[in-house]
């Protein structure tokens, strides 16, 4: 069980360097409702962190909280030390409904190139960009192709290449897996986990499967619900690269399941 | 409770702007003096309206527009259900039919106004011919659509319960598809008060669509406009009244695509 | 392969039964079922069309009445469009103009004839005006619900892409909304070849509105017949015409 790559850091660490992103006691109160409730953690540049918990926990309303969508009742949300204000194209969020977030007008291609269009970029270099991206989340042939014409685990690539081509610090994931097939999901949580150990980006990953947060992450925040409360954040010092047989038959996987599945279990 | 009370108010405001146009209409043609033959006060057109309705002209009126809409609806709107439940059964059927549907439905209904001119003269039955032309085609159409979009499963069901065809139908495939069919007759008779109007308008010298003509010949622009503001209301209420039939017999998702 | 055959069958098929309901037409004629007054053959409706074609007063005609329907369209289309997108667009128009649009949407367009008529009396432009407002409602309501309707998961990715407000109109919204654009520039069409039909019959300008009319009430009835089927033509190449245009601008619709 080595711990990994440069980018990563221990918690001993934190005092020196900026947290990606960063909650101080963070509440939210939406129609009169009090949805979440004094969270606070820090997430590392380069960290993969999975966020689980309950239905109305406020999982996905803390995505909201970091890309300044939402602004917290109290509290304060910071990405990079900088409190979080408009939206910025340092942040790239992926969502489940892929159906919903692609354009149903343009190519694969097109849907990854609007992404570059907002930068200004000259065309040619957008098309090697795109057709770079492509490849990589293994569309390269599929890059003409219309979403309707593409599988429900493509289009979800192609959401994820469009989200790349930001080329962001933060990924936001929020259940990007849900509404896929239990095969085509264990090939994106390998290539996700691949792609991003690439590009050093930061993650933080909202999932309700408690085991695709202990194969993915470097940390799991468990939340409990009504309203959404911090109720631990696990370390998961796993080898890395994952593989989806032997790391999930590790014992120390399991034991992190043990302690995961006992908290959900208190908590609901 | 806060954000109901905004709702309110807003619905309210959309309301406004009717009202203000109308203030705006009435102190510009006073204010201006203008006298035209196209053109009347807002409080002129309410009392023309108000007269028309104490001398009982607008129920007349409106009963001539209605009587042919109820006669030939219900024909053209009859067979039309027909042909199109089993344009729906059978996807040969609809099939073989394409081409003839493609060639006879572009024909647009007021080119068969003087025809029916011909054949009937003016009056209640030559309107009622047209509407029922008219009608045949969304009935078909949204029929053959309703129809074929049942659940396979239901049908398949229906012959393996040993059900008699004209059963199966009755029993089983009318019911499927009976929201979508109502949704069907609510846009078939929103067309009806169209072409019904339409044809008094071009010639059949009945009905509202005819007392704005009569109107407008007579110099009486107030009058016009109370039949037009009328037959606004009537068409709006129509539908609004069918909507909620719609919705109180198949509840409040059926239709939404076909307001 | 057997499924290709399959299809051209099927169309052999249906050519067979249109012809049949022509032989039928031929025959009921052939029997005196209807007076032929009511119901000529279709060989001599046919024949008149194609004399009056020859001859060239019904390509005239038909020309006559198809360029203003087009011209009608094309000004009902622009100025659908464009105040239907600035009405979508904006959250606090529409709450304000719903009302108003509701009740004006079950109105037939041809009412307005009676009303040009009052205000502007018979000239010429006064058709083609007609013509155009009328037409602008089957546009501008289904334009006015496609911009506004737009997906707000797509307005999330805008933001979070941080497009320009231009740059959203027209990347996100124009194609999101194209799809009931299209829809209502057919229904726009339809109503226009309606309304200037109507329009030709009582102001009696020149067109194939005029002449059917004229037509029946002189008794004319196969040259009634070959002006409907014009009109039935010309309906049938408008249709042609916006499945073309739909092919063309929504690629990306799976049929």
């Amino acid at each position: 069980m080595s711990h990994v790559g440069t980018v990563r850091l221990s918690c001993a660490g934190k005092d020196r360097v900026v947290a990606a992103i960063e909650f101080d006691r963070v509440s939210l109160d939406l129609a009169g409702k009090r949805v979440v409730d004094g969270i606070s953690f820090a997430v590392l540049p380069g960290e993969f962190t999975c966020v689980v918990g309950p239905s109305g926990c406020g999982k996905t309303t803390l995505l909201r909280l970091v890309t300044g969508l939402l602004a917290p009742t109290t509290g304060t949300v910071q990405r990079f030390g900088v409190p979080v204000g408009r939206p910025s194209r340092e942040v790239a969020i992926v969502f489940q409904d892929y159906g919903r977030a692609l354009l149903p007008w343009r190519t694969a291609a097109g849907n990854v190139g609007l992404a570059l269009e907002a930068t200004g970029m000259p065309r040619r270099q957008r098309r090697e960009r795109v057709a770079a991206l492509l490849a990589k989340v293994g569309l390269a042939d599929h890059a003409g192709k219309y979403p309707a014409q593409l599988s429900g685990g493509m289009q979800q690539r192609v959401q994820i290449a469009r989200c790349l081509a930001q080329e962001p610090r933060i990924l936001l994931m929020d259940e990007p897996f849900g509404a896929l097939d239990a095969l085509t999901r264990q090939a994106l949580q390998d290539e996700v986990a691949r792609l991003v150990e690439e590009s050093g980006t930061t993650v933080l990953f909202v999932t309700h499967d408690l085991d695709e947060a202990i194969y993915l992450g470097d940390r799991v925040v468990a939340l409990k619900a009504d309203p959404g409360r911090l109720a631990d954040i696990i370390e998961v010092k796993l080898a890395r690269p994952r593989d989806q047989l032997a790391t999930r038959e590790d014992p120390e996987f399991l034991r992190l399941r043990h302690v995961l599945f006992r908290h959900v279990q208190r908590t609901h | 409770m806060f954000s109901e009370r905004i709702d309110r108010l807003v619905s309210r405001r959309g309301w406004l702007l009717p009202l203000l146009l109308m203030a705006a209409a009435e102190i510009a043609l006073r204010i201006s003096g203008i006298r035209s033959d196209g053109l009347a006060r807002p409080t002129e057109i309410i009392q023309a309206l108000l007269g028309l309705a104490a001398d009982g002209a607008i129920l007349q009126r409106t009963w001539e527009t209605l009587a042919p809409i109820l006669l030939g609806a219900t024909i053209g709107g009859a067979i039309g259900l027909f042909l199109g439940t089993w344009l729906g059964l059978s996807p040969a059927a609809a099939r073989l039919a394409g081409l003839s549907v493609e060639l006879f439905r572009p024909i647009p209904p007021v080119a068969i106004i003087p025809l029916t001119l011909l054949i009937y003269g003016f009056g209640v039955r030559m309107e009622a011919a047209i509407i029922a032309f008219t009608c045949f085609w969304p009935m078909l159409l949204l029929t053959r659509d309703a129809v074929a979009s049942i659940e396979p499963r239901l049908i398949e069901m229906a012959r393996a319960l040993g059900l008699p065809r004209r059963k199966q139908i009755v029993k089983i495939v009318l019911p499927a598809a009976a929201a979508r069919i109502f949704t069907a007759v609510r846009v078939t008779l929103g067309i009806a008060l169209i072409v019904a109007v339409t044809t008094e308008i071009a010639a059949n010298p009945f009905g509202l669509g005819y007392a704005m003509i009569s109107a407008e010949m007579s110099l009486r622009p107030d009058v016009m406009y109370a039949f037009l503001l009328w037959l606004a209301a009537l068409g709006w209420a129509l539908n609004a009244g069918l909507l909620m039939l719609e919705e109180r017999l198949f509840g409040a998702k059926s239709g939404r695509s076909m307001r | 392969m057997s499924g290709d055959r399959g299809g051209l069958l099927w169309h052999v098929g249906s050519v067979l039964v249109a012809a049949a309901i022509f032989a039928a037409w031929a025959l009921a004629t052939r029997l005196h079922l209807v007076q032929p007054i009511f119901l000529p053959s279709p060989s001599a409706a046919f024949a008149n069309l194609w004399r009056g074609l020859a001859r060239g007063d019904l390509l005239m005609l038909t020309i006559a009445t198809t360029e203003r329907m087009i011209y009608g369209w094309v000004l009902a289309s622009l100025g659908g469009i464009l105040l239907g997108g600035l009405i979508g667009l904006s959250a606090k128009a529409r709450q304000w103009l719903a009302p108003t649009l509701e009740l004006l949407r079950p109105l037939p367009a041809s009412t307005l004839l009676p009303v040009g008529i009052a205000l502007f009396g018979l000239q010429p432009g006064m058709l083609l005006a007609v013509i155009a407002f009328g037409a602008i409602w089957p546009v501008l309501l289904p334009t006015v619900h496609g911009f506004g309707d737009i997906d707000p998961r797509l307005r999330e990715v805008a933001h979070h892409l941080g497009v320009s407000r231009l740059s959203f109109a027209v990347k996100f919204a124009l194609p999101a909304a194209l799809p009931d654009v299209i829809a209502g520039m057919r229904l726009s069409l339809t109503a226009c070849l309606i309304i200037t039909v109507v329009g030709e019959m009582i102001t009696a300008q020149e067109g194939l509105g005029t002449t059917i009319m004229l037509a029946a009430r002189s008794f004319r009835s196969t040259d009634l017949y070959a002006g409907i089927i014009l009109l039935g033509l010309v309906g049938f190449l408008n249709n042609a015409l916006l499945g073309l245009v739909e092919r063309i601008l929504l690629p990306w619709r799976v049929r």
